[in-house]
């Protein structure tokens, strides 16, 4: 079953690639079975072909580490139908077939979930995945009212074609619809919990992929249904830079609270999706988009991947019962290194070269308020970010275990090497994407990207050379380590870790050291932190629950299942009928 | 030749940064009516660092951590241009602009942060925790004045916004001065904001476990990025620097500024310094924002 899925993965990414290269479309019209007015449709265009890249890419990495895990028959017929669905989500040409594809997603998700999931968690997945296909499905309904077609192709048109109302609950319903499997802030109720406790070889994909799945509906909703390069200040592109910027913000403050390692990613996973559905607000933010979706994706997976390695050697999962494993771990150590550079965006590796053309985006629109904002929040990643790879790798072992454990197998740093490479090449060379991501722009009708060559990243407002960056990097590295080598001065390595600077008293195994874990507590002190790590979504919806339990109870007196009181209201009903029929 | 340039840059730095910081030693000691250490006793001090017999190590993490730190201090050296219109000294400047060195300002703690975590120092840990709260509050009014820089100029390139002063920016946007001194001042760490540090009453902060060579590393990259923070600024708001002199005289007044805010502001504790950063400098910050951008048109 292992070797099948990795077989069935190759072949997935292979079909992708064939398609990348030679376009296809199919279209039928279902009036030819007595279904007037509905023609549904498939194609790949250069859009739909990113987003199958990145679930095939993605589908082949995760299936690489089930190689270890010992999964039922059933969770991979799962896997396989979800990829299938998600490749429906991305090639539909119509919103019918797309709505089938959401919909079998957010099932086949809930069963995959269900197998690891409590029963609370499954019960918050459910419900917000319903609402958000519900609210899609009404949104669909009405943009068919517009012009009687469901093809993207005559969606702008049946847009246009709807009353100024209609268009709003449109836009509101397919926000709200998107906004809730992007776990934008307020509605991430059920993400949280789903990532954390979902099986960590799944736990990958659905930070990288799933919610990519939002981000290509939203670019297909603001640039082909509503064009959004048409429509410059309007309360659409504000409720999208707004909603991105305060969940990036409040995500990457909430995830100082957290212990659990799978909650801290899935906090920033909010975070980084914020940055790509403010940057979405502009129609020249597309590249942008794109370019932090493909980076997103990636290191998504080899986080979570090197986590799952985490958990699967030490079956712990929370800061406060790991530390000190990195001379055990070196291999993963660097790779979680590479991940957690990237996920910074800092200079040498790849996460800033998207994070570059968000900021220059908002520096060309003169939204200096939202870019300062953005700078802010992603600076504020940097405690928890560093609380990542400190909590694991750094510190004291908090357990005897500990002190024992191996490198993680293989077939979890197979995956992990393959993210790191590709992600320091396209650190070195950001310009290499840069025609890839032309072609789906020119698609699109959207300005392109200057491209000057391959090791430099060029905007309208300037650009910077990757290959100079990390080339220079490297050489001061180099010439630095060099000259401390040289020194005549040796270096004596201490005798063990207990060999600290520790106020003048010796520290033993009843010490506890490794209390840094918890760093960025106290930050509740600071008084708009505190604010935000006091309130919760969840006070708003357990009142809701409150209040609809207060309902149900009601509504039990009336339908208490007693057959004669049934009897009754059935005879009032009619009554009232009568009357009414009357009259 | 573009490695002599950044010899160039280098050396200038190291030496310049030295004498600053000897500068700043003596200095305030006379602001505390002590006569103060020698000037180069800074630098003495680093050399008799690098020359003792053993450093202890934990390990390649803990090596690498002060070397990192130093790549990161360099390499921000690298990408800011000494002067506005000279071929020479402007190193790899024309190879990224300003958001390239606003991220590479903070490499070098990330990467010294591991060296840090990996010796096992739960007191060393508490002062990366430190640094890495107050970097992102001291950060916020810089970049709102820094964006404000680069959308007033159309530029992010830092030798463009220098040569485009015809009055200072200091004096035509004097509410994003203010705002971006303040950070420029915990960037420095300087007082009220040096709790990362807490170099008296503490036996803490991110230095604890370095000893030997690597402190002298540290010391080195220490007056390197003091120096290219300060060229930073001058490019920035005090309207570039077109020779040496120019470059010296103005980063000197900056940096006897900072070096007198310190001397007689006492110390924040860390949340308090962040709510002090995120409130009143932000808030000038944002005003001048507004002012020079709503202004103009």
């Amino acid at each position: 079953m292992r070797m099948f899925t990795i077989v069935i993965s190759i072949l997935t990414l292979y079909g992708v690639l064939d398609l990348s290269v030679a376009p296809a479309s199919w279209h039928m019209d279902l009036a030819k079975i007595g279904l007037e007015n509905i023609a549904i449709g498939v194609h790949a265009t250069a859009l739909s072909n990113f987003f199958a890249l990145l679930v095939a890419m993605s589908f082949m990495i995760i299936s690489i580490t089930t190689y270890h895990y010992k999964l039922s028959k059933g969770f991979y017929f799962l896997l396989y139908l979800l990829t299938a669905s998600l490749m429906l989500i991305v090639y539909s040409a119509d919103y019918l077939l797309f709505f089938i594809g959401w919909e079998v997603m957010s099932i086949t998700t809930y069963l995959l979930l269900s197998y690891t999931l409590t029963y609370k968690a499954l019960v918050k997945y459910i419900i917000f995945a319903m609402a958000s296909a519900m609210s899609l499905l009404a949104a669909i309904v009405i943009l068919y009212s517009g012009a009687h077609s469901f093809l993207y192709a005559d969606a702008h048109h049946a847009y246009t074609a709807l009353s100024s109302t209609l268009q709003t609950v449109f836009v509101v319903l397919m926000l709200f619809a998107l906004f809730v499997k992007l776990g934008m802030i307020g509605l991430h109720y059920w993400l949280v919990d789903s990532y954390s406790q979902s099986h960590d070889f799944f736990t990958p994909f659905l930070s990288a992929v799933i919610s990519k799945m939002a981000v290509y509906a939203l670019i297909v909703l603001l640039v082909q249904v509503i064009d959004i390069a048409a429509l410059p200040n309007t309360w659409i592109v504000y409720t999208l830079a707004l909603t991105g910027l305060m969940s990036s913000i409040i995500a990457n403050f909430k995830a100082l609270n957290e212990d659990s390692i799978k909650r801290v990613l899935a906090y920033s996973s909010i975070a980084q999706l914020g940055y790509i559905v403010t940057v979405l607000s502009f129609a020249d933010g597309m590249s942008g988009a794109l370019y932090h979706s493909l980076i997103h994706t990636l290191v998504k997976l080899l986080l979570f991947i090197n986590v799952a390695g985490i958990i699967y050697m030490t079956s712990k999962s929370k800061f406060s019962e790991l530390g000190g494993l990195i001379y055990r771990m070196p291999q993963s150590f660097v790779m979680l290194l590479i991940g957690i550079i990237v996920l910074a965006g800092m200079p040498p590796l790849a996460g800033f070269a998207s994070k570059y053309l968000i900021y220059n985006t908002l520096l060309e629109h003169g939204n200096l308020l939202i870019l300062s904002a953005m700078m802010f929040s992603s600076a504020s990643a940097f405690l928890y970010i560093y609380k990542l790879i400190y909590g694991i790798y750094l510190g004291h072992p908090t357990s005897k275990k500990l002190e024992s454990i191996q490198e993680v197998p293989l077939m979890f740093l197979i995956p992990q090497y393959l993210l790191s490479a590709i992600l320091v090449i396209i650190g070195t060379f950001p310009g290499l994407l840069t025609g890839y991501f032309n072609t789906i722009l020119v698609e699109l009708g959207i300005k392109q990207l200057p491209q000057e060559g391959i090791s430099v990243l060029a905007t309208q407002n300037g650009s910077y050379n990757g290959f100079i960056v990390i080339a220079a990097f490297m050489v001061v590295f180099m010439l630095v380590l060099l000259i401390l080598l040289s020194l005549r001065s040796k270096v004596k390595e201490a005798k063990d870790r207990f060999d600290i600077a520790y106020c003048g008293e010796v520290p033993n195994e009843g010490t506890h050291l490794h209390y840094g874990y918890s760093m960025g507590k106290e930050l509740k002190r600071v008084g708009f932190i505190a604010t935000i790590l006091k309130n919760s979504s969840s006070h708003f919806y357990e009142y809701l629950s409150k209040q609809l339990f207060a309902f149900a109870t009601f509504f039990r007196k009336i339908y208490s299942g007693n057959l004669s009181v049934n009897f009754n209201i059935a005879m009032i009903f009619l009554l009232v009928l009568l009357l009414w029929g009357l009259k | 030749m573009i490695i002599f340039d950044l010899l160039g840059m280098l050396l200038t730095a190291y030496f310049v940064g030295f004498l600053y910081y000897g500068l700043y030693r003596n200095i305030t000691a006379r602001f505390q009516r002590r006569i103060g250490p020698t000037v180069l006793q800074s630098f003495f001090d680093s050399i008799k660092f690098f020359s003792k017999d053993e450093s202890t190590s934990h390990g390649w993490m803990f090596y690498l951590g002060p070397v990192i730190m130093t790549t990161g201090a360099v390499m921000t050296l690298f990408f800011i241009p000494f002067f506005y219109e000279s071929e020479s000294f402007r190193g790899l400047s024309q190879y990224g602009n300003l958001f390239v060195v606003l991220y590479l300002i903070m490499l070098g703690p990330l990467g010294n942060a591991m060296g840090v975590g990996v010796s096992g120092s739960p007191f060393a840990a508490m002062g990366i925790t430190r640094g890495l709260t107050r970097m992102f509050a001291m950060e916020l009014p810089f970049y709102i004045a820094v964006i404000a820089l680069m959308s007033i100029n159309h530029s992010a390139d830092i030798a463009t916004i220098a040569a485009n002063q015809t009055t200072i920016n200091a004096f035509a946007y004097p509410l994003l001065f203010i705002g971006a001194l303040f950070s420029f001042i915990a960037m420095m760490g300087n007082s009220p904001f040096d709790v990362v540090g807490a170099p008296v009453e503490v036996y803490s902060g991110p230095a604890a476990e370095f000893s030997g060579k690597f402190l002298g590393l540290l010391m080195s990259q220490s007056s390197i990025m003091s120096f290219a923070k300060l060229v930073l600024m001058v490019n920035l708001f005090l309207g570039g620097a077109g020779g040496f002199i120019e470059l010296l005289v103005k980063t000197f007044i900056l940096f006897l500024f900072v070096i007198a805010f310190g001397s007689i502001y006492g110390r924040f504790k860390t949340p308090q310094s962040v709510d002090f950063l995120v409130k009143v400098p932000t808030a000038i910050a944002v005003a001048g924002l507004l002012l020079a951008t709503l202004g103009g048109q």
